[in-house]
């Protein structure tokens, strides 16, 4: 308490804090609960890393490095016969099968590669859209619109993703299974020579749920867009009107001086895709709803897969088993550390490496 | 003098001890809990037989104002926890605990029949009603192996029937779920393969189809996608109106699932259930009227009731849990709210081990 008596060290004026008899003054105590507060914030991540990292330890402990290296997820055990090294089933005496366990396997490739899957068909989607709505907003927009777009695009990134998880279920997703996904297979099979091993690998075959990675993806996009648009549009409004008048003056078209623009501003917008990319690495109720929810590795985009933040959306609530739990736990980590690593590169990217001041 | 007031108030709030805080805290409290029962139960765990157990608690409570029962519907294996950690007097559970999970109660758990019900297949095939299924065939679907609805092993069942040139979607339960349990037990029954490369449990690694969360994840799967199948619970299907397949049981009879085809599964089981093990499984019985993917839901307590405080709280669990198995009492609501009650045969049982219950080694009654 004694370094607080003085004068703190934001340099307000300390009252006399005998006044009255009262043991602090106003300023002391508003210092003290700030100091707290940020306290708080900070031991908050610390202890949400420390109780993650201790709750993993079973399944590092159990699987290694193989736990991001296979993709194999089965909660529960099996029962198989026992076959010798030569892959022969073992009988005993009795000419019984000999019949063996095999324990629950945790791999988080599958999930992981969902994640990077699906981000990136987001990414492939709203990073374009976005950065021709920006360059709109900024360069072409009439003043009139300029304020009802930003408005309505501010608003998009507001509304709350359980909804464009129901828009997804009832609009996108019968959209995709009764019209685009038989279009995409029918033009598939006619690609000369491949064209019935195209629709195979495709998944042409089985049934078609709409639910699966192109519609996790597409709905991914569709929610990140607003985020990268307004981001992108507040980094490209930052860029100085100098730099602008000058490709023109120098004669170049709209289009050049557009590009100009783009390439002065990239690091921020950059950072702007980091931003969406972290939102869409950690969505979870929209992309549990229409990605189908199955643990594999599917190269074909119209098959069923499923994300970590899926994952835990669907199992965490009642885990079979303690090392179920921890290996669930431990793909909670690796999403945080995903997270925490995007979003740190963004803000350095947008923000830039000074610090921020209060104004 | 305005601002001195604020100052006082203020380093009042931050200084007060806990103390102050706890006696608001506590006045608040008091206000909260007027109405006070005398005994107050908790229960948690298995969502399925949920509407059933309301409304038991709802009709045992209007006989008994003295007593208080919550359950809490959280899913079978969170009230598997709940009563482990102590903090229910009695859970709820679909699937029978496994060997850990009765060690962890310190091997004291006793499992008591509380209701029976299936697990249907609900399908989405325009124009198809009354589709009929084997279990091998279920399995062979669900493992990848059948993937058109036009299959020679279908088509043979449902002679007759338009059956379309289309892919099948299978629909599953993504989180852990006494219906996946039992569905998995029967299909491991019916196909060897099935057994090997899925297995048996809450949640297994299914090969091919779709996942949602819940009930109502597989049945809005199922109603959204042409050509896809799933499984759900009787209760669930029957409220919502799902229609769902016809299953071959073990007497070769194509059955549809329903309280009294359910019921008479759960009745060729007493034989096989011994008093120090209620739990048995009851897919696959024989019978001709055997619906073969059915299963008991258990209400589990400790066999000695020590873990709740008082004795007169032990009482009350122990009448009210012979309350809901004795056929005048729980069983004969069950009927009503399609649930399949116990079979005579189960219910004596039951009933014995509810009178089995101790208190501190004491008898409870």
């Amino acid at each position: 308490m004694s370094q607080l008596s003085a004068t703190d060290s934001a340099g307000f004026p300390s009252l006399t804090a005998t006044k009255r008899g009262f043991p602090f003054t106003g300023d002391q105590l508003l210092a003290l609960a700030a100091r707290g507060a940020g306290a708080v914030v900070l031991l908050m991540l610390l202890s949400l890393l420390t109780v993650l990292i201790h709750a993993t330890w079973p399944a590092i402990k159990t699987y290694g490095t193989q736990f991001v290296t296979t993709s194999e997820w089965r909660p529960n055990e099996l029962q198989v016969p026992k076959r010798n090294d030569a892959g022969k089933i073992v009988f005993d005496e009795d000419g019984e099968m000999v019949q063996t366990t095999l324990p629950a396997k945790f791999g988080a490739l599958a999930v992981i590669w969902g994640t990077a899957v699906s981000s990136v068909i987001a990414l492939v989607i709203a990073v374009p859209l976005a950065l021709g709505a920006a360059l709109f907003l900024i360069r072409i927009a009439p003043g009139k619109l300029r304020g009802p777009v930003s408005f309505l695009i501010e608003f998009l990134a507001a509304v709350p993703s359980i909804a464009y998880g129901i828009w997804g279920l009832f609009v996108l997703v019968p959209l995709l299974q009764k019209y685009i996904e038989p279009s995409i297979l029918s033009i598939a099979s006619h690609v000369p020579v491949v064209g019935e091993r195209f629709h195979h690998f495709l998944g042409g075959d089985t049934g078609l749920s709409g639910r699966d990675m192109l519609c996790g993806g597409l709905l991914l996009g569709i929610m990140i867009l607003p985020i990268i648009t307004a981001v992108s549009r507040d980094v490209l409004a930052a860029v100085p009107v100098q730099q602008i008048e000058g490709t023109l003056a120098l004669g170049a078209t709209w289009w050049q001086s557009a590009r100009q623009m783009l390439g002065y501003a990239k690091a921020g917008l950059f950072g702007a895709v980091m931003l969406g990319l972290a939102r869409a690495a950690g969505e979870t109720m929209a992309v549990t709803m229409v990605i189908g929810n199955n643990n594999q590795i599917a190269l074909s985009p119209l098959k069923p897969a499923q994300t970590m933040s899926s994952l835990l959306a669907n199992e965490f609530g009642n885990p079979e088993s303690d090392l179920h739990r921890s290996a669930l736990i431990a793909v909670a980590l690796i999403l945080l550390v995903m997270s925490l690593s995007f979003n740190v590169v963004a803000r350095y990217l947008v923000i830039g490496r000074g610090p921020r001041r209060a104004s | 003098m305005f601002r001195t007031l604020k100052k006082w108030i203020l380093s009042l709030a931050l200084m007060g001890s806990s103390t102050s805080v706890r006696t608001l805290t506590a006045l608040m409290l008091c206000g909260a809990t007027v109405a006070v029962a005398d005994v107050r139960l908790q229960g948690a765990g298995a969502t399925f037989p949920n509407p059933l157990y309301q409304k038991w608690v709802t009709v045992y409570q209007a006989e008994h104002p003295e007593v208080k029962i919550d359950y809490q519907s959280i899913g079978s294996g969170g009230g598997v926890k709940a009563i482990t950690d102590k903090t229910v007097d009695f859970a709820g559970s679909d699937a029978p605990l496994n060997k850990k999970q009765i060690e962890a109660l310190g091997g004291k758990a006793v499992h008591i029949p509380a209701t029976a019900g299936a697990v249907v297949l609900a399908y989405n095939l325009p124009g198809v009603s009354d589709l009929k299924l084997t279990g091998e065939v279920i399995a062979d679907i669900y493992a990848g192996k059948i993937t058109k609805w036009n299959d020679a092993k279908i088509a043979g069942l449902n002679a007759g029937a338009a059956l379309p040139d289309i892919g099948i979607t299978p629909a599953y339960r993504t989180d852990g779920s006494g219906t996946s349990y039992v569905f998995t037990n029967y299909l491991g029954t019916q196909s060897e393969s099935f057994k090997e490369t899925v297995g048996q449990g809450s949640q297994v690694k299914w090969p091919v189809g779709t996942g949602g969360k819940g009930n109502d994840g597989v049945a809005a799967a199922v109603s959204s996608t042409p050509g896809s199948i799933g499984y759900v619970e009787l209760n669930y299907a029957t409220a919502n109106k799902i229609s769902f397949a016809l299953v071959q049981n073990k007497a070769g009879k194509f059955i549809k699932a329903s309280p009294e085809t359910v019921s008479a599964a759960g009745a060729g089981a007493a034989e096989g259930m011994k008093p120090e093990k209620l739990a048995v499984g009851i897919w696959n019985q024989a019978g001709d009227d055997a619906y073969p993917i059915s299963a008991f839901t258990y209400l589990i307590v400790y066999n000695d009731l020590s873990n709740i405080k008082d004795a007169n709280k032990a009482g009350a669990l122990a009448k009210f849990l012979a309350w809901a198995v004795s056929p005048d009492g729980g069983q004969k609501l069950s009927m009503s709210m399609d649930y399949a009650p116990l079979a005579p045969a189960v219910a004596d049982k039951a009933l014995a081990a509810v009178h089995a219950l101790t208190y501190n080694g004491q008898s409870v009654k």
